[in-house]
């Protein structure tokens, strides 16, 4: 998906989206058949508190522009109680530490989408593909 | 001399000489080892140069010290592995960069400004600084240049075992000991990527109470107020590197009533030391209250400590995910 200078740059997300909300939501996105940018590439994980920081930073090095976590809404929708809980505290921590190595903290994003938030997966991939491409790509080095 | 001896040959690289004088610890066998092995290249305790290394026709085990932070470190690598059949990766820089992995947070010439020409001690109206061409009476004493950045040796050269420590520990010397030693008598290989102690986490091993459930309300650094001698640090809200550090040091920190600061580096299933701390330290975070306080409130709590970076890789950043300082945040 990276492209040429003269073409317009086409950000890469990728989206760690837990299997009983977030994922969900993608799905229902699709056979509501809505309109997202294509440059979110999905995983589906059984829960947002399943997503390691590790993980986050190698899909950086491996050439994700940005990074979504897609989780069940606080305070009770968790499947398993309290995972999304502790995907927020890891995801607060990781963006310090992503301050503090020189990459822009905008590009992790975590967002609360429900099953039945198609809708809302849209706009998140609208908003975060149009932030990504201020940002311009991530060049490490 | 017996032609049954292997021969050994002990590189510095950016190295403290903590890990030369930790060979020591051998003690008496030391001069037992002379019987099985030629130490032929051992720059910190005779005259050695590069060239002497280049020389050697072959190397039986080539062992490490240190971190690459000069071309020429490289350049020592680069030759140990032409002719060593055994590359060692021999304590905390080698095996991960170790604490020089820190000046990765800025660039070489941000470094050098730094250290040469900015601290308000140093006088240097002619801005000299490392690198430049130095010619004295015709002869050229050019020293020698930084690497761009700080990097652990298997980074530079492919390492066939790693001893980890800071300086690695008497159990530690023991079993590479034994590696040498059936080695030199048997000529049996060892397992390539083998590591020394292992697997097992410093917490396995660690003599302290741990609660049931460790919840931190707060973080508290070791300064502030008394700490409790006998309970797990982390229940006392205090950051220790216990859960993502190999067990290989006796625990000597913890028995002095502080906590782990990582110096052997993690176990070896680990794929970014900070990145897995993240995950351990921020779950404890009032886990019984998640559902009172509110998301902002937890987020803040949070990102009290302090450094992340300096905490979690103290010793290690040059071997993480991502080991130097990005660009990307001033934009």
């Amino acid at each position: 998906m990276k492209v040429s200078n003269h073409e317009e740059f086409e950000p890469r997300i990728v989206a760690f989206l837990c299997r009983w909300c977030a994922y969900a939501g993608a799905d229902l996105a699709g056979v509501s058949r809505l309109e997202y940018p294509p440059n979110v590439i999905p995983i589906l994980v059984p829960c947002s508190g399943r997503v390691d920081p590790q993980y986050i930073l190698l899909a950086f090095k491996n050439g994700a522009d940005g990074v979504l976590i897609g989780g069940c809404h606080t305070p009770n929708d968790c499947h398993y109680v309290s995972g999304n809980y502790k995907a927020l505290k890891r995801y607060a921590l990781l963006k310090k530490y992503l301050e503090q190595i020189g990459i822009n903290p905008a590009r992790v994003r975590l967002e609360w989408i429900s099953a039945t938030e198609g809708q809302k997966f849209a706009r998140v991939i609208r908003e975060f593909t149009e932030e990504l491409k201020k940002l311009g790509p991530l060049r490490l080095r | 001399m017996s032609t049954n001896k292997i021969k050994i040959t002990i590189v510095p690289g950016a190295a403290c000489g903590g890990c030369d004088v930790s060979l020591a610890n051998l003690g008496e066998r030391l001069l037992e080892a002379t019987e099985l092995v030629d130490i032929v290249f051992w720059p910190t305790v005779a005259d050695f140069k590069l060239e002497d290394l280049k020389n050697l026709d072959h190397i039986d085990i080539g062992i490490f010290i240190g971190s690459i932070r000069l071309e020429k470190h490289a350049e020592a690598a680069k030759i140990l592995r032409e002719k060593a059949k055994f590359v060692v990766a021999y304590g905390t820089c080698a095996c991960y960069g170790g604490i020089f992995g820190l000046g990765n947070l800025s660039t070489r010439e941000e470094l050098l400004k730094k250290v040469y020409l900015n601290t308000p001690t140093t006088e240097n109206p002619e801005e000299k600084i490392p690198g430049q061409k130095v010619v004295i009476n015709g002869v050229d004493v050019t020293p020698p240049r930084l690497t761009e950045w700080n990097l652990p040796l298997n980074n530079i050269v492919t390492v066939d075992l790693y001893v980890q420590g800071c300086p690695p520990i008497e159990d530690s010397i023991n079993h590479f000991y034994e590696v040498l030693v059936s080695y030199a008598k048997n000529r049996k290989p060892f397992e390539k990527g083998m590591m020394i102690p292992g697997a097992k986490t410093l917490c396995d091993i660690c003599p302290r109470k741990k609660p049931e459930k460790i919840v931190i309300e707060k973080f508290r650094r070791v300064h502030e107020g008394p700490i409790d001698d006998e309970l797990c640090f982390l229940a006392q809200g205090i950051i220790c590197l216990g859960p993502i550090t190999v067990a290989g040091c006796g625990a000597s920190c913890i028995k002095a009533n502080m906590p782990c600061r990582g110096c052997l580096g993690p176990p070896a299933d680990i794929i970014d030391r900070a990145g897995k701390f993240i995950s351990t330290i921020a779950s404890l975070v009032e886990i019984e209250r998640e559902k009172e306080l509110s998301d902002e409130e937890l987020m803040r709590i949070v990102q009290e400590i302090v450094d992340p970076v300096g905490t979690f890789h103290r010793f290690t950043f040059s071997s993480g995910v991502i080991n130097k300082k990005q660009e990307d945040a001033k934009k």
